[in-house]
């Protein structure tokens, strides 16, 4: 197994030749997150060789590889995302195409989420809502298995052990040949997670976790112009919630998620479509004292038809449509029964006039049950000034309509609340060489409505949309190859400025850091691998007056892999937080000391 | 010669010190730096912080974060309440799961109180040597609440007496403790009554729903107010005042969308908050006031009275610091606003 950590800056990578085929061929892969559609975005990829190098939470991987940034209440934690200075709800999660934050709350746990097995995460930063829907205002990640219709037999077992007594298994077998691909996987992980809080006496108490999850992908081809794939899985999660350095915790929360999607694709030489249909299910049941056997509850269902047709009109001109049905349905201690149903459509035309100018014009309008769904519209090009530079633009309107809770929660929630609004804008710079990539962008974003849980007495919070944002910001990426004979080393850096304004208030929202890089430093040598990862984050305000913050931290992990035996046998170590760092993500939850994990990975 | 010089400037100074202490005439040695003020408890963010006390001096000096500044150490999550009493501050400190025991006029830590049997505490009283705290147990557990008995000299537990669901509120009067149960997470429309001397419990005195401060006039009348049942439940009631007199209860309600909190007593007048506005009731009065008292009006998240003074605490957002506002109750002029800390949720006097 060869590991490398590859990152492919779209903007930078050329479709200079063959347009059209990559195009068709491209958007038959990838649906909406095809690079070739999202002309005037960064699409970031991560693909199986740095995602299934380690058995680590999706939270932990994005957070190394791709410079995001989360806040963790504690290792193992409920972790949620904030991506260009946005809400957790601000960034769209989808599960091949499939939109997959949760109905109750609008967010995903990162930390429950395993990417292990997953063959390709698409990052696609700035407003998507018109291609991917509600929620995808700061971003929206997509993670995706791949069917792959060749000759395949390979089963893959991996195990590892870690710090604070955690063992980790995973066992993964795939089949494929012309007509037919199977992929099962089983993994599961648990841990003691009492690791010590550095500077103080205290460990994380109550933070042991364990999950499993076990997963299917079955893909048929029926003849050349038709296939089926099927995705299908299961997760358990089952964890103590931590204390913090000022309380103690007895609690416990749960969560079970199902996930079904039969997806047929049809294409011809100038058309392609995909008609998917999805079942999704969450529960989670919330334990204040595990030793009780009272637990408050939620769960909510999703039934989604998705239907995206494209057509291609010639060399230069495409269209781009979809339409989607979704019904929902939601019920728990504190939500009634309640369901929902919300059916949206976009537009979406792709041009390339010229050799080096490519564009996108695009608009979604939805209608539901329960509220208003705004129209939105978008626009973005990409000019190339020349082989190696090119530049980028994109416009968007965008929304995040209110979830379960917002809408029901009982008591409190309001079901008077309007769909969130927001405007972006953006332009980036582009370079790419055989060795060097660079990219630098800039981009603005207004948010409007934005929901906020507000006290009406101390007791008792109300959601309103109440809340304008201003978010502003740069990001800069870089990746270096150097190949000295048979050694070959890679930096990739990245630095983000985040501005994220609540405009009421005039200060910066709580938990944005203005401040946030991340560089891997990759050595290969034949089989031997070193990846050395340092991160800054910069301080983040905890209160909404700007007076008390985190302090910044660095943290540094090394990994150390060696391939043996033919390419079969690999084994790798890691250092996480090699320097000893007491850092701490969100206030008075201490993140985890130096700590170290063994794996071993057989292929067979 | 310079030695020589050094030890009488120091033998002078032995004498004089010597001479001062046996001094008569001169001022008592000040008792710390917090003897002559009040403070303000500030529970701080839920989970992810510390809640901090704010002390304000008779001269006017806010100083934040005293605890902490004394001690080196955080206060802990959510500090509920505070009692003094002797020269002892015993500070409640409710997602801690403790009650930190500090001296009242250095705020230097002396123990804290905690352990299996203090969970969930929100409220502190004494007698003689004997502290009683009151506890929900497990906030989900309607059934585990108690009151914990405590050995002041040892700060230990020595007994727990159950009662109903939420106690809140408690007010020493005699050889009995009134324990408002306020209902916890849930509403609850009980007073239970404790006898000290064995620390058993009589039949609760069934009063409004939600019964949310208790307080004594110096004719000894007992008043409880109650905030009523809050429209989010689904079954709204009326709040009430509720008048106790040698175990006879007269009850003022008020409308029935009204939910007033925070009595307070100052001379022969009971203050509360409703609906954004204060009001004041003599205590020989027959019937509620129509009129709010002008120029005090505001959604206070703690409110109470001394010496002439109102003084209304405002969360704000709940996510920065609040504020404190002090009236002068003979012209109802604002005398000083304060910045607190996160979440002020009471004031105690010196």
């Amino acid at each position: 197994m060869k590991i490398r950590i590859v990152f492919f800056f779209i903007t930078v990578v050329a479709y200079a030749q063959n347009d059209t085929i990559h195009l068709l061929d491209e958007v038959k892969i990838y649906g909406n997150f095809s690079p070739a559609i999202n002309s005037g975005y960064q699409v970031q990829i991560l693909t199986d060789s740095t995602i299934n190098s380690r058995q680590q939470s999706l939270g932990t991987l994005l957070q190394n590889k791709a410079n995001l940034y989360f806040k963790q209440n504690g290792f193992g934690m409920v972790s949620s995302i904030s991506l260009r200075g946005s809400g957790a709800s601000h960034t769209g999660v989808y599960w091949n195409g499939i939109a997959i934050n949760s109905s109750l709350n609008g967010q995903t746990d990162f930390s429950t989420f395993s990417a292990n097995s997953y063959n390709r995460i698409e990052i696609r930063k700035g407003g998507g809502s018109i291609l991917f829907g509600s929620g995808a205002i700061g971003g929206a990640i997509n993670i995706s298995d791949q069917i792959i219709f060749t000759r395949k037999k390979e089963t893959q077992i991996n195990l590892a052990l870690a710090s604070y007594n955690t063992q980790k298994t995973l066992a993964s077998s795939q089949y494929g040949n012309q007509s037919f691909y199977a992929k099962m996987v089983v993994e599961g992980k648990r841990s003691d997670n009492d690791y010590p809080y550095l500077g103080t006496e205290l460990v994380n108490e109550n933070g042991n976790y364990q999950n499993y999850h076990i997963k299917a992908v079955l893909g048929y081809v029926i003849n050349s112009n038709n296939q089926l794939h099927l995705f299908a899985t299961h997760s358990n999660n089952d964890r103590n919630l931590s204390r913090t350095l000022t309380a103690s915790s007895r609690s416990k929360l749960k969560n079970k998620e199902n996930r079904l999607l039969l997806d047929w694709k049809n294409f011809g030489a100038s058309y392609n479509s995909s008609l998917k249909l999805a079942y999704l299910n969450e529960e989670y049941n919330f334990f204040f004292n595990k030793t009780s056997s009272d637990f408050s509850f939620g769960k909510s269902n999703n039934f989604i038809v998705k239907y995206n047709y494209t057509y291609f009109f010639n060399n230069t001109l495409s269209i781009h449509s979809g339409v989607e049905n979704t019904y929902s349905t939601a019920n728990g201690t504190n939500l009634k029964n309640e369901d929902r149903n919300n059916v949206e459509a976009y537009l979406l035309v792709h041009q390339k006039p010229l050799k080096q100018l490519r564009y996108n014009i695009s608009l979604r309008k939805g209608f539901s049950s329960v509220y208003e769904i705004p129209f939105i519209y978008a626009a973005d090009l990409k000019f190339s000034v020349s082989p190696q530079v090119d530049i980028n633009a994109n416009f968007s309107t965008n929304y995040r309509l209110p979830t379960y809770n917002d809408l029901f929660w009982n008591p409190g929630g309001n079901p008077d609340l309007l769909a969130e609004d927001s405007t972006t804008g953006e332009i980036g710079f582009g370079y790419h060489s055989k060795k060097i990539t660079l990219s630098l962008g800039a981009y603005s974003t207004k948010s409007n409505n934005l929901i906020q849980w507000r006290p009406v007495t101390g007791t008792f919070w109300r959601p309103v949309n109440v809340q304008d944002v201003s978010s502003y910001g740069v990001e800069f990426d870089m990746g270096i190859q150097h190949q000295i004979g048979i050694h070959q080393l890679s930096l990739q850096a990245t630095y983000a400025y985040t501005v994220s304004k609540d405009n009421t208030l005039d200060k910066q929202l709580i938990y944005v850091p203005f401040h946030k890089s991340n560089a891997i430093l990759t050595y290969q040598h034949k089989g031997l691998s070193i990846n050395y990862n340092e991160q800054y984050t910069g301080k983040a305000f905890t209160t909404t007056s700007n007076t008390q913050s985190i302090a910044a931290f660095w943290l540094s992990n090394i990994e150390i892999y060696k391939t043996v035996l033919k390419q079969q046998l690999t084994v790798g170590l890691s250092v996480n937080n090699l320097w000893n760092t007491a850092y701490e993500s969100i206030a008075f939850r201490p993140m985890p000391n130096r700590n170290f994990e063994l794996n071993i990975n057989y292929k067979f | 010669m310079n030695k020589l010089k050094l030890l009488s400037i120091l033998f002078l100074t032995l004498l004089f010190t010597y001479s001062c202490n046996n001094d008569d005439t001169t001022a008592p040695l000040p008792l710390g730096d917090y003897e002559n003020g009040y403070f303000i408890t500030n529970e701080g963010p839920f989970q992810n912080g510390s809640g901090t006390l704010t002390f304000v001096d008779d001269d006017g000096t806010v100083t934040q974060n005293i605890y902490k500044t004394v001690n080196n150490e955080d206060l802990g999550n959510i500090v509920q309440s505070m009692t003094l009493y002797g020269d002892r501050a015993y500070i409640v400190v409710n997602n801690s799961h403790k009650v930190v025991v500090a001296n009242r006029y250095t705020m230097e830590k002396q123990g804290t109180i905690e352990g299996d049997d203090i969970q969930n505490p929100r409220s502190f009283v004494a007698v003689g040597n004997v502290g009683y705290i009151s506890n929900w147990g497990d906030a989900s557990n309607a059934t585990d609440d108690y009151i914990a008995v405590v050995d002041l000299l040892s700060n230990t537990v020595t007994d727990k007496i159950p009662v109903g669901e939420g106690p809140e509120d408690m007010l020493v009067d005699g050889d009995v403790i009134y324990v408002n149960l306020q209902g916890g997470f849930g509403q609850n429309n009980e007073v239970e009554v404790i006898n000290i001397d064995d620390n058993t419990t009589s039949t609760p005195i069934t009063v409004g729903d939600v019964p949310n401060t208790i307080t004594k006039d110096a004719s000894g009348v007992i008043w409880v107010l109650c905030g009523g049942k809050p429209s989010f439940t689904g079954s709204e009631t009326n709040g009430s005042l509720i008048k106790i007199v040698n175990n006879t209860i007269t009850s003022f309600d008020f409308g029935d969308t009204d939910h007033p909190a925070n009595l307070s007593i100052d001379g022969n007048q009971l203050y509360y908050n409703l609906n954004g506005k204060v009001y004041a009731m003599s205590t020989t009065a027959s019937e509620l006031p129509t009129a709010e008292i002008s120029g005090l009006d505001g959604f206070y998240y703690s409110m109470t009275t001394n010496n002439g003074k109102l003084y209304a605490t405002d969360a704000g957002n709940f996510a920065s610091e609040g504020t404190l506002k002090v009236y002068n109750l003979a012209t109802n002029a604002l005398e000083t606003t304060i910045t607190t800390g996160i979440i002020p949720g009471s004031v105690v006097f010196q």
